[in-house]
């Protein structure tokens, strides 16, 4: 559990860059874009950086939310279901009230209402969070389709709501920028708050954050709704890139975002992971993902790979840590 | 019984039954399944019929077979999600190998050794190896999806060997009563629910789920239990897949999607604690037939799939915060 | 303008007979249990609406349930109608294989079975268009607006679904169709898009970034062909000389497609409204037991341009089916290529 000491108490740069399964992962990153550079020499093209990155804002973004989540020894599998509705909730409040600003706090503040709901089931009924958001994910697909039978159209045609996911800041798209800025508030917020010592805190040992007056089931609630809130921000960036309110998309979002979290290297059991992780597995599984259809590969290799990867990642990362205590 | 030091380890010894029945979340469970019973007998003209019940017993076969092996690997302390891609996967072997030699019990071998080589590279990696469970079964999950698709080229593989004792398996009746996947779910689960209280190995599932330090001590090989564990969980989804190979009359590449969040809800529900050591086969049996009358009662309500959905997913979160309610209750 | 192949038009009399007169001197089962694949879809959705609306027309008890993508899911809701005694069984298969024992089981019990969408050993009828032909016909339209309009270049980028043998037809129909104009049409990206409009967009994204030199996109569906198209927006090019070929007319995505994005030119429209009315009807045959054809066609059209508002009209956020015209749209007697040619 050297970990989570180590955690607690935020080291240096440098442990806290190789403290963890980050090389691991910088490595596997390094030899995929190589090989598949060689492969496929569009892979560097400006086009496909930028298409890359974009896929990774959606899933970075919630997947930030996720680490946190699991950090504080939770989990929440609605956030694919969310991810659709939040979408279809704020393509048509933009429609009925003709502003993106509107339209994207109501979709925000759904996937936040979702948070609170699985956050207050967790937390004050005490239904273990695997389970509870498997229920809320099950009531999401049934209430979007109470909700609205169709995709819910762009009638508002405002550029500002598709600029969100297609427009540039310079040479960077808005949606990288969205992310990078989610990303750094979570790092902060993680790595130097008495927030994010309490989350690792709580997510270790509950009984004994409790015992030293730490109100777990707040701070886990707040967690659950801050997560909801980053997914109900993705979904508004799908809702644009789609250009509708989508019931049917997200579909596995939830895996992904959470193969992603325990790839880079977050303890499933609590009170370990780093945000760090996180992007390079964002990185890595989308890098994959993509260079299978750069080389032209077949596409059902889009599952095997990363199924492979995370098994063979992890288990790198343990024979490392094995070497390391030796 | 002989006295041991691994006794004191297991959570409940079953003195008197009618005395641990009465403390136990099963009776929570039982009322929930019997109000859902009731509630749809009086909805539903067509709902308390012999053969309307038979039915849901033979459609909840396939998640009662898979249930009672993931809940072993629960109470392990691990899990394994794996068993979806899985019992997709055994009706390939199984189909392939009947078509050539028209002969059942050489697919169904053949399924069962695909099972059994799923189950022992998941319990190598998670036990021997020490790869979180989740990680390495989520894993596994997707290679043997892919594999599924990658080998068929995403078409499914009729049977063509038309075998009787095939179609039998899985739509026939026993007696004309009872279907016989119910009757192979049925002696499966009464085969483990003796192990898992009677032989010493249900004991050590227990003690290496409640707590794996304490277990080591007591002279239990925890990796041992665990790997053997998930090894029986492959298989048992394997028995689960030859049941739904034999219903689908094929080997269908889209087979056992989603499979496994059904079976660890029906887990969950049942009162099998995911951190490991706590819950009962008979709970998760419960479980199972909850979701399942729920599935067949909702349809018989002519409910569309959204309000299904939603109902569903409430029950669960009721459910299982009124088994919490109850425990955290008993504690004080 | 869309071309009716002459061997469809023969074909046409047959099913009008068929879903007009026949139905007088019928005797009308109380019950009827529809098993759908996936009800929430939008295609469905419209299949139901058509069936609800012929069935309530002939005073038909019908009962809807959802197999939600769930293959066991299916056998199970089956076999409660079974249990439930429903005069007629229609069944739209997750997979064709697996629903082969469920046809077996409900011969058992003497209840008839209608299929629909796609063929299963053993059936006596299924109604369903020709996957294959529709996309051929979206093919050749596709290929005469390129002619006119490309100079005769055609690349395609496919964002098409493997998983299903239906959509693997179109996309192979789409081809074909296309080089009987233009031989040298190259598929440039034959992708798996899911048939999801998010997933669709990732792997088209990846595609135009490894080879942008296309100028058709085809999606086996209107979510695949949205999301392509969203791909080649996001990426920041413009339409110019750019065909969207979607395919369904599932709802009111491709309407609203087609009004406001410049390349959605051809819809290969499918009226899953007129396949549910004519299951209904298939179904009271079957119930008479009159002889049927083993596959009843529905017909789809290739729409250009505007010609939807022929078959549709759009108010707020619903769509009304102009069944007169509709009705007059001819179907094949038998389709070119279906899924046991693959």
């Amino acid at each position: 559990m050297t970990e989570t000491a180590s955690s607690v108490a935020p080291p240096s740069r440098l442990r806290a860059l190789t403290g963890n399964n980050e090389i691991v992962l910088i490595v596997i990153l390094a030899v995929l874009c190589v090989l598949i550079s060689i492969g496929a020499p569009q892979f560097y093209s400006v086009e496909n950086v930028v298409a890359i990155l974009r896929q990774c804002a959606l899933v970075l973004i919630v997947a930030s939310g996720m680490t946190m989540l699991l950090i504080a020894a939770e989990v929440d599998l609605s956030v694919g279901a969310s991810l659709a509705f939040s979408g279809v909730v704020a393509m048509d409040v933009t429609n009925k009230t003709n502003s993106v600003l509107l339209g994207g706090l109501a979709g925000i503040a759904f996937g936040a209402s979702v948070g609170l709901f699985n956050g207050l089931v967790v937390t004050r009924l005490r239904v273990n969070s695997l389970i509870a958001t498997i229920a809320t994910m099950m009531i999401l697909q049934g209430g979007i389709y109470l909700y609205t039978r169709e995709a819910v159209q762009n009638r508002h045609s405002i550029r500002l709501f598709t600029d969100l996911s297609t427009g540039y800041v310079g040479p960077v798209p808005v949606p990288v920028i969205i992310a990078a800025l989610v990303f750094i508030a979570c790092y902060v917020v993680l790595r130097h708050t008495m927030v994010g010592r309490y989350i690792y805190a709580v997510g270790a040992n509950e009984k004994a954050a409790r015992l030293s007056g730490l109100r777990s089931e707040r701070l886990k609630l707040g967690v659950f709704v801050f997560t909801g809130m980053l997914v109900g921000l993705a979904g508004l960036l799908l809702a644009s890139l789609m250009n509708t309110g989508q019931p049917t998309a997200g579909r596995g979002f939830e895996l992904q975002v959470i193969a992603a979290v325990i790839l880079g290297g977050t303890s499933l059991m609590g009170g370990r992971g780093t945000l760090i992780g996180t992007l390079l597995a964002v990185l890595v599984l989308k890098v994959i993902d993509n260079g299978i259809i750069i080389l032209r590969w077949n596409q059902d290799l889009q599952m095997i790979v990363p199924g492979l990867v995370i098994i063979g990642a992890t288990w790198l990362d343990l024979v490392r840590r094995k070497s390391d205590a030796r | 019984m002989p006295q041991s030091p691994d006794l004191a380890l297991a959570p409940r010894p079953a003195p008197s039954i009618l005395a641990t029945l009465a403390r136990r979340n099963e009776v929570a469970l039982l009322i929930c399944l019997l109000a859902l019973i009731i509630f749809f007998s009086l909805a539903s003209s067509s709902f308390l019929t012999p053969r309307n019940l038979t039915n849901v017993l033979g459609q909840a076969s396939l998640a009662m077979v898979a249930g009672v092996g993931v809940a072993i690997v629960v109470m392990s302390g691990e899990i394994d999600v794996s068993i979806g891609s899985l019992a997709g996967a055994v009706g390939i072997p199984l189909v392939t190998i009947m078509n050539m030699t028209e002969s059942l019990p050489l697919g169904i071998a053949g399924a069962l050794l695909l099972a059994l080589v799923v189950g022992v590279v998941n319990g190598y990696l998670v036990a021997y190896l020490g790869i979180n469970s989740l990680i390495a079964t989520l894993g596994t999950m997707f290679i043997i999806r892919g594999g599924i698709y990658l080998y068929t080229g995403q078409r499914s593989i009729p049977d063509t060997a038309y075998l009787e004792e095939f179609f039998q398996l899985g739509n026939g009746r026993f007696f004309d009563f009872l279907p016989y996947p119910a009757l192979i779910s049925l002696i499966i689960l009464a085969i483990f629910i003796y192990v898992m209280r009677m032989r010493p190995f249900g004991r050590q599932i227990y003690a290496v789920g409640g707590n794996p330090e304490v277990a080591r001590l007591a002279g239990f090989d925890v990796r041992r239990v665990k790997f053997i564990c998930l090894v029986i969980s492959a298989l048992l989804a394997g028995v689960a897949g030859i049941l739904l190979s034999s219903r689908l009359g094929s080997a269908v590449h889209v087979a056992g999607l989603g499979f496994e969040f059904q079976v660890v809800a029906a887990v969950v529900l049942g009162g099998v604690s995911l951190a490991g050591g706590v819950g009962s086969l008979v709970g998760v049996a419960l479980g199972v037939l909850i979701l399942s009358f729920l599935s067949n009662g909702l349809g018989m309500l002519n409910l569309a799939t959204e309000w299904q959905l939603v109902v569903t997913g409430g029950i669960i979160i009721a459910a299982v915060a009124f088994d919490e309610f109850k425990r955290r209750n008993q504690k004080q | 303008m869309f071309r009716i192949p002459v061997t469809l038009l023969a074909a046409t009399a047959t099913i009008a007979v068929m879903s007009a007169t026949a139905v007088q001197a019928q005797e009308i089962p109380e019950r009827i249990g529809y098993v759908v694949n996936y009800a929430t879809h939008e295609w469905y959705q419209n299949v139901i609406k058509g069936m609800t609306d012929r069935a309530n027309e002939l005073g038909i008890e019908l009962e809807v349930r959802d197999a939600n993508q769930d293959a066991a899911r299916q056998v199970s809701a089956a076999e409660d109608f079974m249990s439930q005694g429903v005069d007629v069984l229609i069944i739209t298969p997750v997979n064709e294989d697996g629903v082969v024992p469920l046809l077996r089981r409900a011969a058992q019990d003497d209840i008839p079975v209608v299929l629909e969408g796609n063929p299963v050993r053993g059936m006596t009828t299924m109604v369903a268009i020709c996957d294959y032909d529709t996309g051929y016909h979206a093919g050749v339209a596709a290929g005469e607006y390129a002619r006119d309009n490309f100079d005769g270049q055609a690349r395609v980028m496919n964002v098409g679904l493997p998983l299903l043998s239906a959509t693997v037809l179109r996309s192979e129909g789409f081809m074909d169709g296309l080089r009987t104009i233009l031989p040298e049409a190259e598929m440039v990206h034959d992708l798996d898009g899911g048939g999801n409009p998010d997933r669709a967009l990732e792997v088209s994204s990846a595609a135009l970034a490894q080879n942008s030199d296309i100028n058709i996109i085809y999606g086996i569906n209107d979510n695949s062909a949205q999301g392509g198209l969203q791909a080649w927006k996001a990426s920041g090019r413009s339409q110019d000389g750019l065909l969207v070929v979607g395919t369904g007319g599932e709802g009111l995505g491709f309407i609203n497609l087609m009004a406001t994005e410049p390349a959605y030119q051809i819809e290969a429209a499918m009226f899953p409204e007129k396949v549910g009315y004519t299951t209904i009807d298939a179904a009271v045959s079957l119930f008479n037991g009159e002889e049927v054809p083993e596959h009843i066609v529905s017909p789809t059209a290739t729409m250009i341009g505007d010609e939807w508002q022929q078959y549709y009209s759009v108010e707020g956020t619903t769509r009304s089916i102009n069944w007169e015209n509709v009705n007059a749209v001819p179907a094949a007697d038998a389709c070119m290529k279906t899924a046991a040619d693959l």
